[in-house]
């Protein structure tokens, strides 16, 4: 008799329970993996703000083509996340990202050529922007459709009511940050404003990120060609040792740079020129629409970065499109990066009076300063075309920006650290990481 | 009854009982926690490259990291770390506990508000302690510590104070944690023992020492373990405030595994360091419970 006993009666219907349970979830397992191939997958490295405007241009190029798309954005952890589906051989079919990873997303083996003849549009892209996309071995693995330099923004109302001329040398720069820490430019009776922001976080490398425009201005710079795609590390060129010192005199000597400067990070410098904490920032053009909220457009100006002891270089970079190399929906892939880089695709991207997808059109047909009707894009323009500086084509520069963050991080981080001696400290570890790329010149 | 006439069939009937009530859990634990544990073993033995396949190097990972001077850094911080946090919230959660020991509703209500910080998540609890910890003379705890003369501090921005900082916050957060634990000690020690005691003459200290703490060994040893493990694996409290810096000064081995993993991309590497941690804490909690049950049973 076996209906009256506990186990029939009530392990039964668990076990039957758990075996739907189970067959449901195969079911959506398959489900998704065997996703839908016409739909095309693309991840962009962009946060909330610019959402609305890809979800835009994706529409936009659906409407035109036909082809459907799934869109995923972040910006916390991008590069992680992209790590965690490539190990899992979960790809999308098109990833965009900014230059600084393009080495390393083909050592990887992510990105596929890009043969920039049959591209359509793709006579269109400046030479200029297509250096961004031009991988160590000489080929292009993606396709550019924006760049960028480095500008300077001020609180034009605190350098007014201080009556201080728009800085032009690094004397002028530093003079005008130590009146914003030490001369309540706010008027708020506090001692609590500052001048400088500096990003001196090792998170995704931001310190060396941020140090590069510095260093090329002071004549220096992290390595050097020296013939045959070869490397030497110059850091322990003095050039390199005025630059750090030059930056980290703001923290040490004058006092003026933001609190929390060694660990900040472009998310805590947004919040703390937003705020009204401190006045000056070095940063990209994207911030634009992000400063025009708050503090306030009238609150702010757009100007070219002082130049140092060598030159006015700043740096430039670019947004990268990759087509995936496994991606299994090339030809619409392809298609959509030929529309991000066609002039329609180009002027609905740069998404006037909202987040700005492209910065400078990567398509020289289209001009910044027409799409915006802005002079402060003028600014931006000249900017990219007289001082742009691109970091060099190694196969891996993210490691080297990690390594050298570190290293900056730590001369910064104590005000007695012997600068020329950190340098020299990292030069050798710098050589190492070139000769673990197969790039160090003997 | 027929089923006492057939107890090898009952028995056979009944064994997957408990099985069955396991399954959800057991599926859950094998797809998050076991198969990687073994895929990442797996991994550790590899140079992994993504879209192509894997280089074979045998033990190679595994010997760059008894030559990698970094990881060595970071072990040396996480130890610190680990002892520091256990010692400093085991005697403050000790305290607590004799102090909020008792069925009264008022210390109901005080532990479960001290209890807070520990149901919380360590992201919150990092922006947090930044707020409080920030560096300027107007911080939060800066401010306090310059009503009686001292300070500004720079906390989480000095290399000599960064990871003094992590230790402070990890403390704060495990103490009600530890205490909840010791609460649960104490209430298992017999009144008996402390009036014999009192009868006998024996001072306050003098039962602290001999019936409280004597009776509750094995308790100590639980949050020394569960403090150890919970230690050596910590991660989100630095990463969400110093990111390893400044100059490196709060580098722990999960930061280190991270960023060899996550940002270098060499997952061959980061999955052989963080084996061997595994096995480390594995191996270190398997002796010392070994040890402290031998030492039992020889009393």
């Amino acid at each position: 008799m076996h209906h009256g006993n506990f186990v029939d009666r009530f392990c039964a219907p668990v076990a039957k329970a758990i075996g739907l349970a189970l067959m449901a979830a195969t079911l959506a397992t398959s489900a998704a993996s065997a996703a839908d191939p016409a739909i095309l997958k693309i991840w962009t490295r962009s946060g909330t703000d610019a959402r609305a405007a890809w979800d835009a241009l994706t529409a936009k190029f659906t409407e035109r083509s036909g082809l459907k798309v799934e869109l995923f954005s972040a910006t916390t952890d991008f590069e992680q996340r992209l790590a965690r589906a490539l190990s899992s051989g979960d790809l999308p079919d098109v990833i965009i990202n900014d230059s600084s990873t393009l080495g390393q997303f083909v050592t990887l083996g992510v990105a596929s050529e890009i043969d920039r003849a049959t591209l359509v549009n793709g006579k269109d892209v400046s030479d200029r922007a297509w250096q961004g996309a031009r991988a160590f071995d000489g080929k292009y693995y993606a396709v550019p459709f924006s760049v960028h330099p480095f500008v300077l923004f001020i609180r034009s109302d605190w350098r007014a009511k201080l009556g201080l001329p728009v800085p032009k040398t690094w004397a002028d720069l530093q003079a005008l940050s130590k009146a914003f820490a030490e001369k309540d430019p706010d008027g708020n009776g506090k001692a609590d404003t500052y001048g400088l922001i500096i990003l001196g976080t090792v998170t995704r490398g931001y310190a060396s990120w941020y140090l590069s425009t510095y260093l090329w201005q002071a004549g220096g710079d992290f390595i050097r060609e020296a013939g045959d795609s070869k490397y030497r590390a110059t850091l322990t060129e003095p050039q390199a040792a005025t630059a750090v010192k030059y930056v980290r005199d703001f923290v040490c000597v004058d006092k003026s740079a933001q609190p929390g400067a060694i660990n900040a990070a472009p998310f805590d410098a947004v919040a703390g020129f937003r705020s009204g904490q401190a006045g000056i920032y070095l940063t990209g053009p994207w911030n634009i629409p992000v400063f025009d909220k708050e503090p306030g457009r009238d609150k702010y100006e757009v100007v070219q970065v002082p130049a140092g002891p060598a030159n006015g270089d700043v740096l430039a970079e670019g947004d990268l499109a990759y087509i995936v190399k496994s991606s299994t929906n090339k030809a619409a892939a392809k298609a959509f990066v030929e529309f991000l880089v066609s002039p329609e695709g180009q002027t609905l991207a740069m998404n006037p009076g909202g987040s700005p997808l492209v910065r400078i059109a990567a398509n020289s047909k289209v001009n910044a300063g027409d799409v915006f009707k802005d002079p402060r894009w003028d600014t931006v323009n000249e900017a990219y075309a007289k001082h742009g500086h691109y970091m060099p084509n190694v196969p891996n520069w993210s490691a080297i920006r990690q390594l050298t963050a570190e290293g900056i991080n730590k001369m910064m981080a104590s005000c007695d650290e012997d600068i020329p001696a950190g340098l020299k400290d990292l030069n050798t570890r710098l050589e190492r990481e070139l000769a673990k790329q197969k790039v160090l010149a003997n | 009854m027929h089923m006492s006439s057939r107890p090898g069939y009952w028995r056979w009937r009944r064994a997957p009982v408990p099985w069955l009530f396991l399954l959800p859990a057991l599926l859950i634990f094998a797809l998050f926690k076991y198969i990687p544990i073994v895929k990442g073993l797996g991994m550790s033995f590899y140079k992994v490259n993504f879209g192509a396949a894997w280089d074979w190097v045998g033990f190679e990972n595994f010997q760059r990291a008894f030559e990698d001077s970094d990881l060595h850094v970071a072990v040396l911080h996480t130890t610190v770390y680990v002892f520091s946090t256990v010692v400093l919230s085991a005697v403050i959660g000790f305290a607590m506990a004799l102090l909020l020991e008792g069925p009264a509703h008022h210390l109901r209500i005080i532990r479960t508000s001290i209890f807070l910080p520990a149901v919380t998540s360590a992201a919150v609890l990092a922006e947090i302690w930044r707020i409080l910890l920030a560096s300027t003379p107007y911080g939060v705890v800066n401010s306090i510590l310059a009503w009686v003369g001292l300070g500004p501090w720079g906390f989480f921005d000095k290399p000599d104070q960064a990871l003094a900082s992590l230790i402070a916050m990890a403390t704060w957060r495990t103490i009600p944690y530890d205490m909840m634990i010791f609460l649960a000690g104490l209430s298992g020690i017999s009144r008996e023992l402390h009036e014999a005691a009192s009868i006998d003459g024996a001072t306050w200290f003098q039962r602290l020492w001999h019936i409280t703490i004597a009776s509750m060994r094995h308790t100590f040893v639980i949050v020394g373990v569960l403090g150890f493990i919970r230690g050596f694996r910590v991660f989100t409290e630095v990463y969400a405030t110093t990111g390893g810096g400044p100059a490196g000064a709060t580098e722990v081995i999960m930061t280190h595994v991270y960023k060899i993993g996550f940002v270098e991309f060499d997952y061959g590497y980061s999955a052989a360091v963080s084996f061997l941690m595994f096995a480390f804490t594995a191996i270190a909690t398997t002796i010392y419970l070994t040890w402290e049950r031998r030492r039992k049973h020889a009393r």
